[in-house]
């Protein structure tokens, strides 16, 4: 049945919220399936011209539509890792993690990089001279100081304002948040909430 | 230097800079340092805190996290050290004191500037006056003998002088002698204040920032104080007035909002059950003093409770009949009582308070009737200060070789926040294992009558071997053993001597460098705890010429070199005499 596998590529985008390896084999399956329909279009179409068989009409018009269909599926898909992508980047930031990586095929790299250009280069526009984060607090920070715990020993720790604080292993400080949160994501760090 | 203006003297100069926090091990300490911690989290002050076990462990922190750090606050600990000797620190540096231990260091109290003890003097404290004890013309000293060695202008005045000289001297010496003994009788006992956390609490009350949260680290930090008979039961009594009265005050406030939020669910309320009733409109309460007995057996919290445990004996055999016969009496079946207490019978567990609370005369067992403060949190969280004193206890000592100190010092912090039950329940199961440990040994103890007594003071040593006894390598766990074996010694010794005698415990405390822990506790029959071991064992040390290790900040605490425990105790013995 024409449009089977289109579903079963968008079932597995809809099952599935993080990004898997791109499905190319199922992909060129659908392609393949599209090559025959118009193929058969094309046999058919002929036909009516030639020969002016009005009966095979409505067969024409089925395989055009079920090649339609194959289409979008194949858009919505492309489409919809693209959009994962785009939150990722403002989530973790320019430089995915390996494991996202492996899973994007070339032109899905080259995308995710001229994304990340084109962004850079907005955020460089903002502001004065300095530019402007955009991607920080994407939710409104209730408190500017968080409290946070030392699960490792990490050494000096440099504040904006040059003061300078040991985190040793099994310490409990008060800190800025916008410096706590990449040490709190590499795991230094555990956040405590009262 | 006191600063009796807590907010003035305190809150309002560390509120702009980054402070340190050095924090000894203990409940009272932890209480105190969470509700300065909220107070700093609501001015966004950035602050590091460090726990501190012991002497080495502060010079250590201080060491370490000294640099650009103007302000550092000790919890508990250092008020009874001179600091400034100690540390060595930056001119800019100020220490804020927190301490409950006494006597305070004298160098401290009349430190100028760079020492601020947090708190009123107490009028028991005995302080010394400032001429006593330091001479203000220590330095003429040399200045004279400079003077001898350089002006040799003339002999009439050098002869002058030298009477003058000689008067001094005769002088000074009398003022030596008479400063030792000011010195001996200041230090000679030592003893605990009152409660940090509650200092803390009035300086945020003072500052209106207090809440309900606060009030009740208070109360913890006092219970702590009770429980381990740190102060005397007047003051804790005075105590426990106060914090009532600040209860009803900040559930009044509390409640009143409430009521506008609809928000019946998550209401944190903290009752207080009063043995007597003072007003009528207070709903009548008598509150038990078993341990843990909401989260343990009703059968496991009577053998466990040192009151109900001394009373009855149970130790021997005749006890176990005699806590079956409480039982029969109080017409609880003994499947129910070995049943959780929250899985008893309805009936019964409404019926238990009434039920201990007439038998109590017949068993000499009134001292479990008294009071205590209850916190309810919703519908599953209701604890009892002194159910969150034992599993905070449990914790902190709860270090092994897995565990750093540092990790269990953090988890009895996270025990007072509301939200980590998991952390708090695993608290409980642990002081249960304490305590169920506790009695054990104590059993083996006085069965086999292992307390010796020189005549000046009981000494039991806790045998080497046993499984469980590692726990009596922390102090606080030896501490409470030491106090059961005490007390149950004296109620049953036919010695009339036996209240007035303390009693000196000593456990191992690392088998492979073959150290032991000693602690000394006071006698019975004294209201004010005021133990004499610290400066005893001070000087038994230098009799003995063996190195004793007082690290801890109670210096009842020692630590030494099981060798020398024998001669040690020898010469405890003679110095008591």
């Amino acid at each position: 049945m024409y449009g089977r596998k289109g579903f079963k590529l968008i079932s597995e985008l809809d099952l599935y919220s993080d990004i898997l390896p791109f499905n190319e084999a199922l992909i060129k399956e659908i392609l393949q399936e599209m090559q025959s329909l118009y193929d058969a279009n094309v046999a058919n179409s002929n036909a009516i011209r030639n020969d002016n068989n009005m009966a095979l009409l409505p067969s024409v018009q089925l395989r055009h539509i079920a090649l339609k269909r194959n289409k979008r599926c194949i858009l919505a898909y492309i489409y919809n890792r693209m959009r994962k992508l785009k939150e990722l980047r403002w989530e973790l930031g320019s430089i995915l993690p390996p494991e996202i990586n492996t899973n994007l095929i070339n032109a899905e790299v080259q995308w995710f990089q001229s994304y990340n250009k084109s962004l850079a280069k907005y955020m460089r526009s903002l502001g004065e001279d300095h530019g402007f984060n955009l991607t920080t607090n994407m939710v409104p920070p209730k408190t500017l100081y968080v409290e946070v715990k030392c699960v490792e020993d990490f050494g000096k720790l440099e504040l904006d304002d040059g003061q300078v604080i040991l985190l040793k292993k099994n310490t409990y400080h008060l800190l800025p948040r916008s410096v706590c949160e990449p040490l709190i994501r590499q795991g230094i760090l555990e956040h405590k909430s009262t | 230097m006191f600063v009796e203006n807590l907010e003035r003297g305190f809150y309002r100069l560390v509120k702009h800079d980054r402070c340190l926090l050095l924090v000894n091990f203990d409940v009272d300490a932890i209480c105190a340092c969470k509700i300065l911690q909220l107070l700093f989290k609501y001015d966004n002050m950035m602050y590091t805190l460090v726990p501190v076990q012991g002497v080495q462990d502060m010079v250590r922190a201080f060491e370490e996290n000294c640099e650009e750090v103007k302000n550092i606050i000790f919890i508990n600990c250092g008020g009874t050290l001179d600091l400034v000797e100690l540390l060595q620190p930056a001119e800019s540096v100020i220490f804020y004191i927190l301490d409950s231990h006494r006597p305070y260091d004298l160098c401290n109290i009349y430190s100028e500037d760079q020492v601020r003890i947090l708190g009123k003097p107490d009028e028991d404290d005995e302080i010394p006056e400032y001429n006593d004890v330091f001479r203000d013309d220590d330095s003429s000293d040399e200045n004279e003998t400079d003077e001898e060695s350089a002006s040799d202008r003339s002999q009439t005045k050098r002869r002058r002088l030298n009477e003058e000289d000689i008067v001094k001297r005769a002088g000074r010496r009398e003022w030596s002698e008479k400063r030792a003994t000011i010195l001996f009788n200041y230090t000679q006992y030592s003893y605990y204040g009152k409660s940090s956390a509650m200092i803390m609490f009035e300086m945020a009350w003072n500052m209106t920032k207090d809440n309900l949260d606060m009030i009740w680290w208070a109360i913890i930090g006092s219970t702590e104080q009770a429980i381990l008979g740190k102060v005397e039961s007047r003051l804790s009594v005075l105590d426990e007035g106060f914090l009532q009265a600040h209860v009803s005050r900040l559930t009044h406030k509390k409640g009143a909002e409430v009521d506008k939020q609809q928000q019946q669910q998550s209401t944190v309320k903290i009752t207080y059950d009063k043995e007597y009733p003072f007003e009528s409109n207070f709903c009548v309460r008598y509150s038990l003093l078993l341990v843990l007995y909401r989260h343990w057996t009703v059968e496991d919290s009577l053998r466990h409770s040192v009151p109900t445990a001394v009373s009855l004996r149970l130790w021997s055999l005749r006890g176990e009949q005699r806590l079956k016969g409480l039982l029969a009496d109080m017409g609880l079946p003994l499947a129910q009582s070995k049943q959780r207490f929250s899985a008893m019978d309805l009936a019964l567990r409404q019926e238990f308070k009434q039920m201990v609370e007439k038998l109590a005369g017949k068993y000499k067992v009134d001292t479990i009737i008294g009071t205590s403060f209850t916190l309810q949190y919703g519908y599953k969280f209701k604890y009892c200060a002194s159910d969150i004193v034992y599993a905070m206890l449990a914790l902190i000592e709860s270090s092994s070789k897995t565990k750093l100190p540092q990790g269990c010092f953090l988890d009895a912090l996270d025990c007072l926040s509301r939200t980590k039950k998991d952390i708090l329940e695993s608290g409980i199961e642990k002081a249960k294992l304490m305590l169920k440990t506790v009695f054990k040994t104590a059993q083996t103890i006085l069965q086999l009558k292992e307390i010796r007594n020189t005549g000046s003071f009981l000494y039991v040593i806790i045998p080497e071997g046993s499984a469980d006894n590692f726990i009596f390598a922390h102090p606080y766990p030896l501490m409470m053993l030491a106090q059961f074996t005490l007390k149950a010694y004296v109620d049953s010794s036919k010695n009339r001597r036996a209240p007035e005698l303390p009693l000196v415990a000593s456990a191992v405390y690392n088998a492979e460098e073959r150290m032991c822990i000693m602690i000394g506790i006071p006698p019975v029959c004294e209201d004010q705890p005021r133990s004499l071991f610290g400066r005893a064992f001070e000087q038994a040390a230098k009799n003995t010429n063996s190195y004793i290790d007082a690290d801890y900040f109670d210096s009842t605490i020692i630590r030494l070199k099981i060798e020398e425990r024998p001669k040690f105790l020898d010469a405890l013995a003679s110095l008591l005499a």
